[in-house]
């Protein structure tokens, strides 16, 4: 399944968190936020299926958007939108 | 001219010359136990003594638990290889770092919100990578202790090949090191007087460990626990009315739990300091008021544990001293 896909810029970093069980990819994308400017864009790989309601908690949470959202096989990949206020 | 100190070649530690081949020897037991020291101005009962563990060789009780948890590891084979983690607001961390650097074993801390700087600090001066945690990480189904959540998650992840979590909270050599230790230094060093024991909530290692070698010895020893209130601004404690109770507490050792707020635990901390001289952190001042406030002047010898020393909470400290003591012109 894919949420939005629109034409959004490509993403200025990937982090793969697989393998990784909450709270621990949400802590690594908190991280991998913060290394990035207000408009750029995470790429989010998550194999932990509680990440399906983490992630997108976690950037609403944030001020930041969730632009698209993947479903593929085990694995969910997340495009996280950096906002300006985080 | 500067003497030069003879070191014997490689040796074997000497207690009664205060000579040690390695700090870890300085670690306390029945025979070299932690001091004993009454408290003579701050608290109205006449018999009360804290346990100096600040005077542990890294700095506070918990260098018994790491050591206890690190030796069950070594017992089991338990490290394998994999880099240790563990969630701590400090103490348990400290110990685990240093003990690491000496055995050169990679320790990764998940610490909670709010722990004072200096903390971090002397963890990342010991080589530890200390990962801060909000205690609301997950925004979903939270679990109440991020720190606690995220160290597990890291043991667990990569199918449990990169870390082991030494997990003072549930782990059993955390309250065999106070049964083994601190238990038996205490009614040594009473002489079987003791009459209640009063220590905080937090890991429950010592409450439980201590309580059970205590009661076993005299069931008619008091044990009392010590817990902060919700939102509370004292490291080391736990409040369970936001925090999971650990598997380490047994229930069945205590006669009383008392409830003690942040600002009767700071009061007393600061007169222990100014009154007492005795420079000790937050948890004891709120050990202490709650001794002072229930144990009557007949209930005999009243020992409290003095977790750790002042020095890392400074910060805290001068938030409530204000201009004390230093004018300004």
């Amino acid at each position: 399944m894919t949420t939005n896909p629109t034409s959004e810029p490509a993403p200025a970093v990937t982090l793969d968190t697989s393998g990784l069980l909450c709270p621990l990819p949400v802590y690594k994308a908190a991280l991998a936020l913060k290394g990035i400017e207000p408009g750029q864009i995470l790429e989010l790989i998550c194999t932990d299926p509680g990440s399906l309601a983490d992630i997108p908690a976690m950037a609403h949470q944030r001020g930041d958007r969730l632009v698209r959202t993947e479903d593929r096989d085990t694995t969910q990949v997340f495009w996280i939108e950096k906002g300006t206020t985080t | 001219m500067t003497a030069q100190i003879q070191v014997s070649p490689v040796g074997i530690s000497d207690r009664a010359l205060r000579r040690f081949e390695d700090i870890r020897d300085l670690l306390p037991d029945v025979d070299n136990p932690t001091p004993l020291v009454r408290v003579r101005n701050s608290v109205s009962a006449p018999n009360v003594y804290l346990k100096l563990e600040w005077l542990n060789p890294f700095g506070s009780i918990k260098d018994r638990a790491a050591a206890y948890l690190l030796r069950g590891l070594s017992e089991t084979d338990g490290l394998a290889g994999r880099e240790i983690v563990e969630a701590s607001s400090g103490n348990t961390a400290i110990a685990l770092a240093a003990m690491g650097a000496l055995s050169g074993t990679k320790v990764t801390i998940t610490i909670p919100d709010g722990v004072p700087q200096e903390t971090k600090t002397l963890l990342r001066m010991l080589g530890a990578q200390v990962w801060e945690t909000p205690d609301e990480l997950c925004p979903v189904d939270h679990p109440k202790d991020g720190a606690i959540a995220l160290a597990r998650s890291l043991a667990a992840s990569g199918d449990g090949s990169l870390y082991v979590m030494t997990d003072q909270y549930e782990n059993p050599n955390n309250v065999r090191a106070h049964y083994e230790t601190t238990g038996p230094e205490i009614w040594k060093q009473t002489g079987g007087a003791v009459k209640a024991f009063y220590a905080g909530f937090g890991t429950c290692g010592t409450i439980t460990g201590v309580g059970r070698y205590l009661k076993e010895q005299n069931p008619d020893i008091r044990v009392v626990a010590i817990e902060p209130e919700k939102g509370h601004r004292l490291p080391g404690l736990k409040s369970f009315a936001e925090a999971n109770e650990p598997g380490n507490l047994d229930r069945n050792v205590l006669d009383d739990v008392i409830m003690v707020t942040d600002d009767s635990a700071y009061d007393m901390t600061m007169q222990l300091h100014s009154r007492d001289g005795l420079l000790v952190g937050p948890s004891t001042g709120a050990i202490v008021h709650a001794i002072n406030a229930n144990a009557g002047s007949s209930e005999g010898v009243v020992v409290g544990v003095s977790p750790d020393g002042s020095a890392k909470y400074t910060t805290y400290f001068q938030d409530r001293l204000g201009t004390q003591g230093q004018p300004t012109l």
